[in-house]
């Protein structure tokens, strides 16, 4: 059901109608200050968001683990988390007491890294710090997931495994006290400018990763969280990564990029010639296929840094809008699964795709169609009825519209007296055919 | 032993293919990629058009390609591959122009690769997965096609060889069929097995290959002795240029953005002692005319130079890989 970008009852109608299972997460980067986080926080909450994923990079960017330890400061009023990493707390607390107040809860984070471009060695000791502070601030905030990165620089070719596997063992015990899960990322690597595939960048090896690691625990502890701009980054398939990890994919990064430039732009912003330049078709049938229910995590800093700060509270409602349509994308057969019986409204190409892909296993009774030539034929084995012909249904037959048309029909069923409408959508099917219809 | 090779296409004509042939001797290649894929090219198949070359028959297609084969051999080239023309299945193109790409154009150029007495012909595997729903269910049907080649290949004695290819989404080139490694080994291993003999190889595309963010080292290495040819030329990670190895920089420092390293690293792990082959015929269309002379030495050159870092010996090159 698209209802819910136009009007809010809409919006309660679809979030009952899914499990409720898929956690929609926004990441505050761009959009939330750090020392003064009443605005962004509250222009989150408003446009609806009730999770935030934790980020502690806004404490402790790449640019300044870059940099640690080579510039002397001239300022000393603000110590620096890379050089303090027991700080991590005080500088994060901010955000944590005014999401607090909002009732804006923080089920994930993300533990700070270094430049993909990063020559320095060095860091590994500082960053295991930094994440084990992460952990115990994770475990205080009520956070469930960690997202680590794989150490990667200084890491010599055939030893990605063996060195990470020490490096992500080390906080099990923490991560354990704190109730936290580690999620792996896959990576990109710095090709001299050009991001190619790095660490975990194969879905097959990365599973493998995960599998090992809870061997080794004993336990689920370890999990891995999908970035779906580092897949387009490196011009990956979304639907065979995604199908490579499975179950084991605990939370998706959802950003948007031109998949050469490193950014996170909200989804669908970045097109040429009318088309989106990101996979979504193979991500969406990914995360269908593995039965995805995790963690959907928006991340969209720098579409909403580019905003004017006087536009932000429109876009945090587009944000929201966009985050439901890939949660509903991605669960749209429970929308099928929904009602014991069901009702097209429709005999044109979406209908039929409706009946090439879902029709076997969720047969409508009928089709109908505002058309009265076409009233009383068949249509891709439906008969096709009059609209009258849905005000003599049981209550718990859903009205599934198959016509781009949606809020037209919707109304006037609505003027009908006709309940249960909803919205079929033939944008991301299992399977597209050759043949269309003309006209 | 390592050999070096470029395509015949902006090199050989047919008005005068010994000429051409000649050309690439003089600049340093001893074997030549033969661009069967000229005859019948992809855009006019995308626009569903095709012209009559292989409507001709099989001796009339021999007699047309007899000048280039003496040509060659005139010259002491060897044709050590060649591309098959391409797609040989397009979507909504309807039955009966698959058919004449599959039945017809398919099996005529395996006939003309035998005639040139080449070993290994290049396919392009079906993009069907936006269609079908699956990269599994799109090599099913790249699958029925070569099987339906098996028998051909084996009585011919010529591989069949699959390569990495893209896809486009809005202009944005990303991973299209046989682009994994791993997957790819296991249906060359599954297919050979199959049909009881080595009738499947693969052809690594250092281009495509770049374009998808593949790692280079990791992927050869992965198919190891499945791998049969090359196609080697470079761009900016953007577009499909088809140029010079080491062309592209996109930092202050210059230094190559395409993992030139990880090519030389994967090929020595794997033991490569097959054909240098470039697939970089858009140079030679860029570069004026009168220069073509030089920017062929100058890839055969480029060439040689891959072919010392191969070398278990490797004398001082200049530039460290």
């Amino acid at each position: 059901m698209l209802a819910w970008i136009f009007d809010e009852e809409g919006d309660k109608r679809i979030l009952q109608q899914e499990d409720k299972r898929l956690e929609i997460i926004v990441s505050p980067r761009g959009i939330v200050d750090i020392e003064r986080p009443g605005q962004g926080v509250m222009d989150l909450s408003q446009a609806g968001f009730g999770q935030a994923m934790l980020d502690f990079t806004m404490c402790c960017p790449e640019y300044e683990l870059e940099s640690v330890g080579k510039r002397k400061r001239t300022s000393r009023k603000r110590p620096l988390v890379s050089e303090h990493p027991e700080k991590l707390y005080d500088k994060v607390r901010p955000i944590l007491d005014r999401c607090t107040q909002e009732e804006m809860s923080l089920p994930a984070a993300y533990a700070p890294y270094p430049c993909r471009d990063t020559k320095r060695e060095d860091l590994k000791e500082l960053l295991i710090r930094l994440t084990e502070e992460c952990i115990r601030i994770c475990g205080r905030a009520g956070c469930t997931s960690l997202i680590v990165r794989p150490l990667f620089s200084g890491v010599k070719p055939g030893d990605e495994w063996e060195v990470n596997r020490k490096y992500y063992l080390h906080f099990l015990d923490l991560a354990r006290e704190n109730q936290i899960m580690i999620l792996l990322e896959n990576q990109c690597r710095d090709q001299n400018g050009h991001l190619v595939r790095g660490i975990c960048a194969d879905g097959r090896e990365a599973a493998q990763w995960v599998d090992r690691l809870n061997e080794e625990a004993k336990e689920e502890r370890f999990g891995f969280c999908m970035d779906a701009g580092a897949c387009s980054l490196c011009g990956q398939d979304m639907q065979d990564f995604t199908c490579s990890l499975g179950k084991r994919i605990k939370a998706v990064i959802l950003r948007d990029c031109d998949g050469h430039t490193e950014c996170s732009m909200l989804p669908f912003t970045c097109a040429a010639g009318g088309q989106s330049l990101t996979d979504w078709l193979g991500l969406i049938r990914g995360l269908r296929e593995t039965g995805f229910d995790g963690q959907l995590i928006l991340d969209f800093s720098d579409t909403a840094g580019a905003f004017s700060p006087i536009l932000r509270p429109g876009l945090m409602k587009l944000a929201r809008s966009t985050a439901e349509y890939f949660s509903w994308q991605i669960g749209l057969e429970k929308l099928l699964r929904k009602y014991p019986s069901i009702v097209l409204f429709g005999a044109g190409n979406m209908c039929r795709n409706y009946m090439k892909c879902y029709g076997q296993q969720y047969p409508p009774l009928f089709t109908c169609d505002n058309n009265q030539a076409i009233w009383g034929t068949r249509f891709c084995g439906l008969e096709v009825k009059p609209p009258a012909a849905l005000k003599g249904l049981p209550d718990t037959c859903g009205i599934l519209i198959c016509n781009i048309y949606y809020r037209e029909i919707e109304k006037q069923l609505e003027d009908m007296g006709i309940h249960n409408i909803e919205f079929f959508n033939d944008e991301y099917m299992p399977a597209f055919h050759f043949d269309r219809l003309e006209g | 032993m390592i050999s070096i090779g470029v395509q015949t296409k902006n090199v050989v004509y047919d008005s005068d293919p010994a000429a051409g042939y000649e050309m690439l001797k003089k600049a340093g290649f001893s074997c030549a990629d033969f661009s069967l894929n000229s005859y019948l090219p992809n855009f006019s198949l995308y626009q569903l058009e095709r012209n009559d070359f292989f409507d001709r028959s099989e001796a009339e297609l021999e007699q047309h390609f007899l000048p280039h084969k003496k040509g060659a051999e005139a010259a002491g080239i060897v044709i050590n591959q060649m591309h098959m023309p391409y797609p040989v299945y397009v979507p909504n193109g309807g039955t009966a122009l698959n058919e004449y790409l599959w039945n017809t154009v398919a099996r005529k150029s395996m006939y003309i690769c035998a005639f040139f007495q080449c070993p290994y012909i290049v396919v392009h595997g079906f993009k069907l997965a936006y269609n079908l729903g699956s990269e599994e269910m799109e090599w099913a049907q790249t699958e029925k096609f070569l099987d339906s080649l098996a028998p051909l290949a084996k009585e011919l004695h010529i591989m069949v060889c699959v390569e990495n290819l893209y896809n486009s989404i809005g202009g944005h080139l990303v991973e299209g069929p046989c682009c994994n490694a791993g997957k790819m080994a296991e249906r060359i291993d599954r297919f050979n097995a199959r049909h009881r003999g080595e009738l499947l190889g693969f052809c690594f595309d250092t281009g495509h290959a770049n374009l998808v963010g593949s790692d280079f080292e990791s992927f050869l290495t992965t198919l190891g002795h499945r791998l049969k040819v090359l196609h080697i030329h470079d761009n900016d990670g953007v577009g499909d240029l088809h140029q010079i190895p080491f062309t592209f920089t996109k930092t202050r420092e210059n230094t190559a953005s395409t993992d030139w390293s990880g090519f030389i690293k994967g090929l020595k792990r794997i033991h490569f002692d097959r054909v240098l082959s470039f697939e970089t015929a858009p140079v030679l269309s860029s570069f004026p005319q009168e220069m073509k002379e030089q920017v062929l030495r100058f890839i055969a050159d480029t060439g040689g130079y891959f072919c010392k870092c191969l070398s278990p010996f490797p004398g001082k090159t200049g530039q460290s890989l």
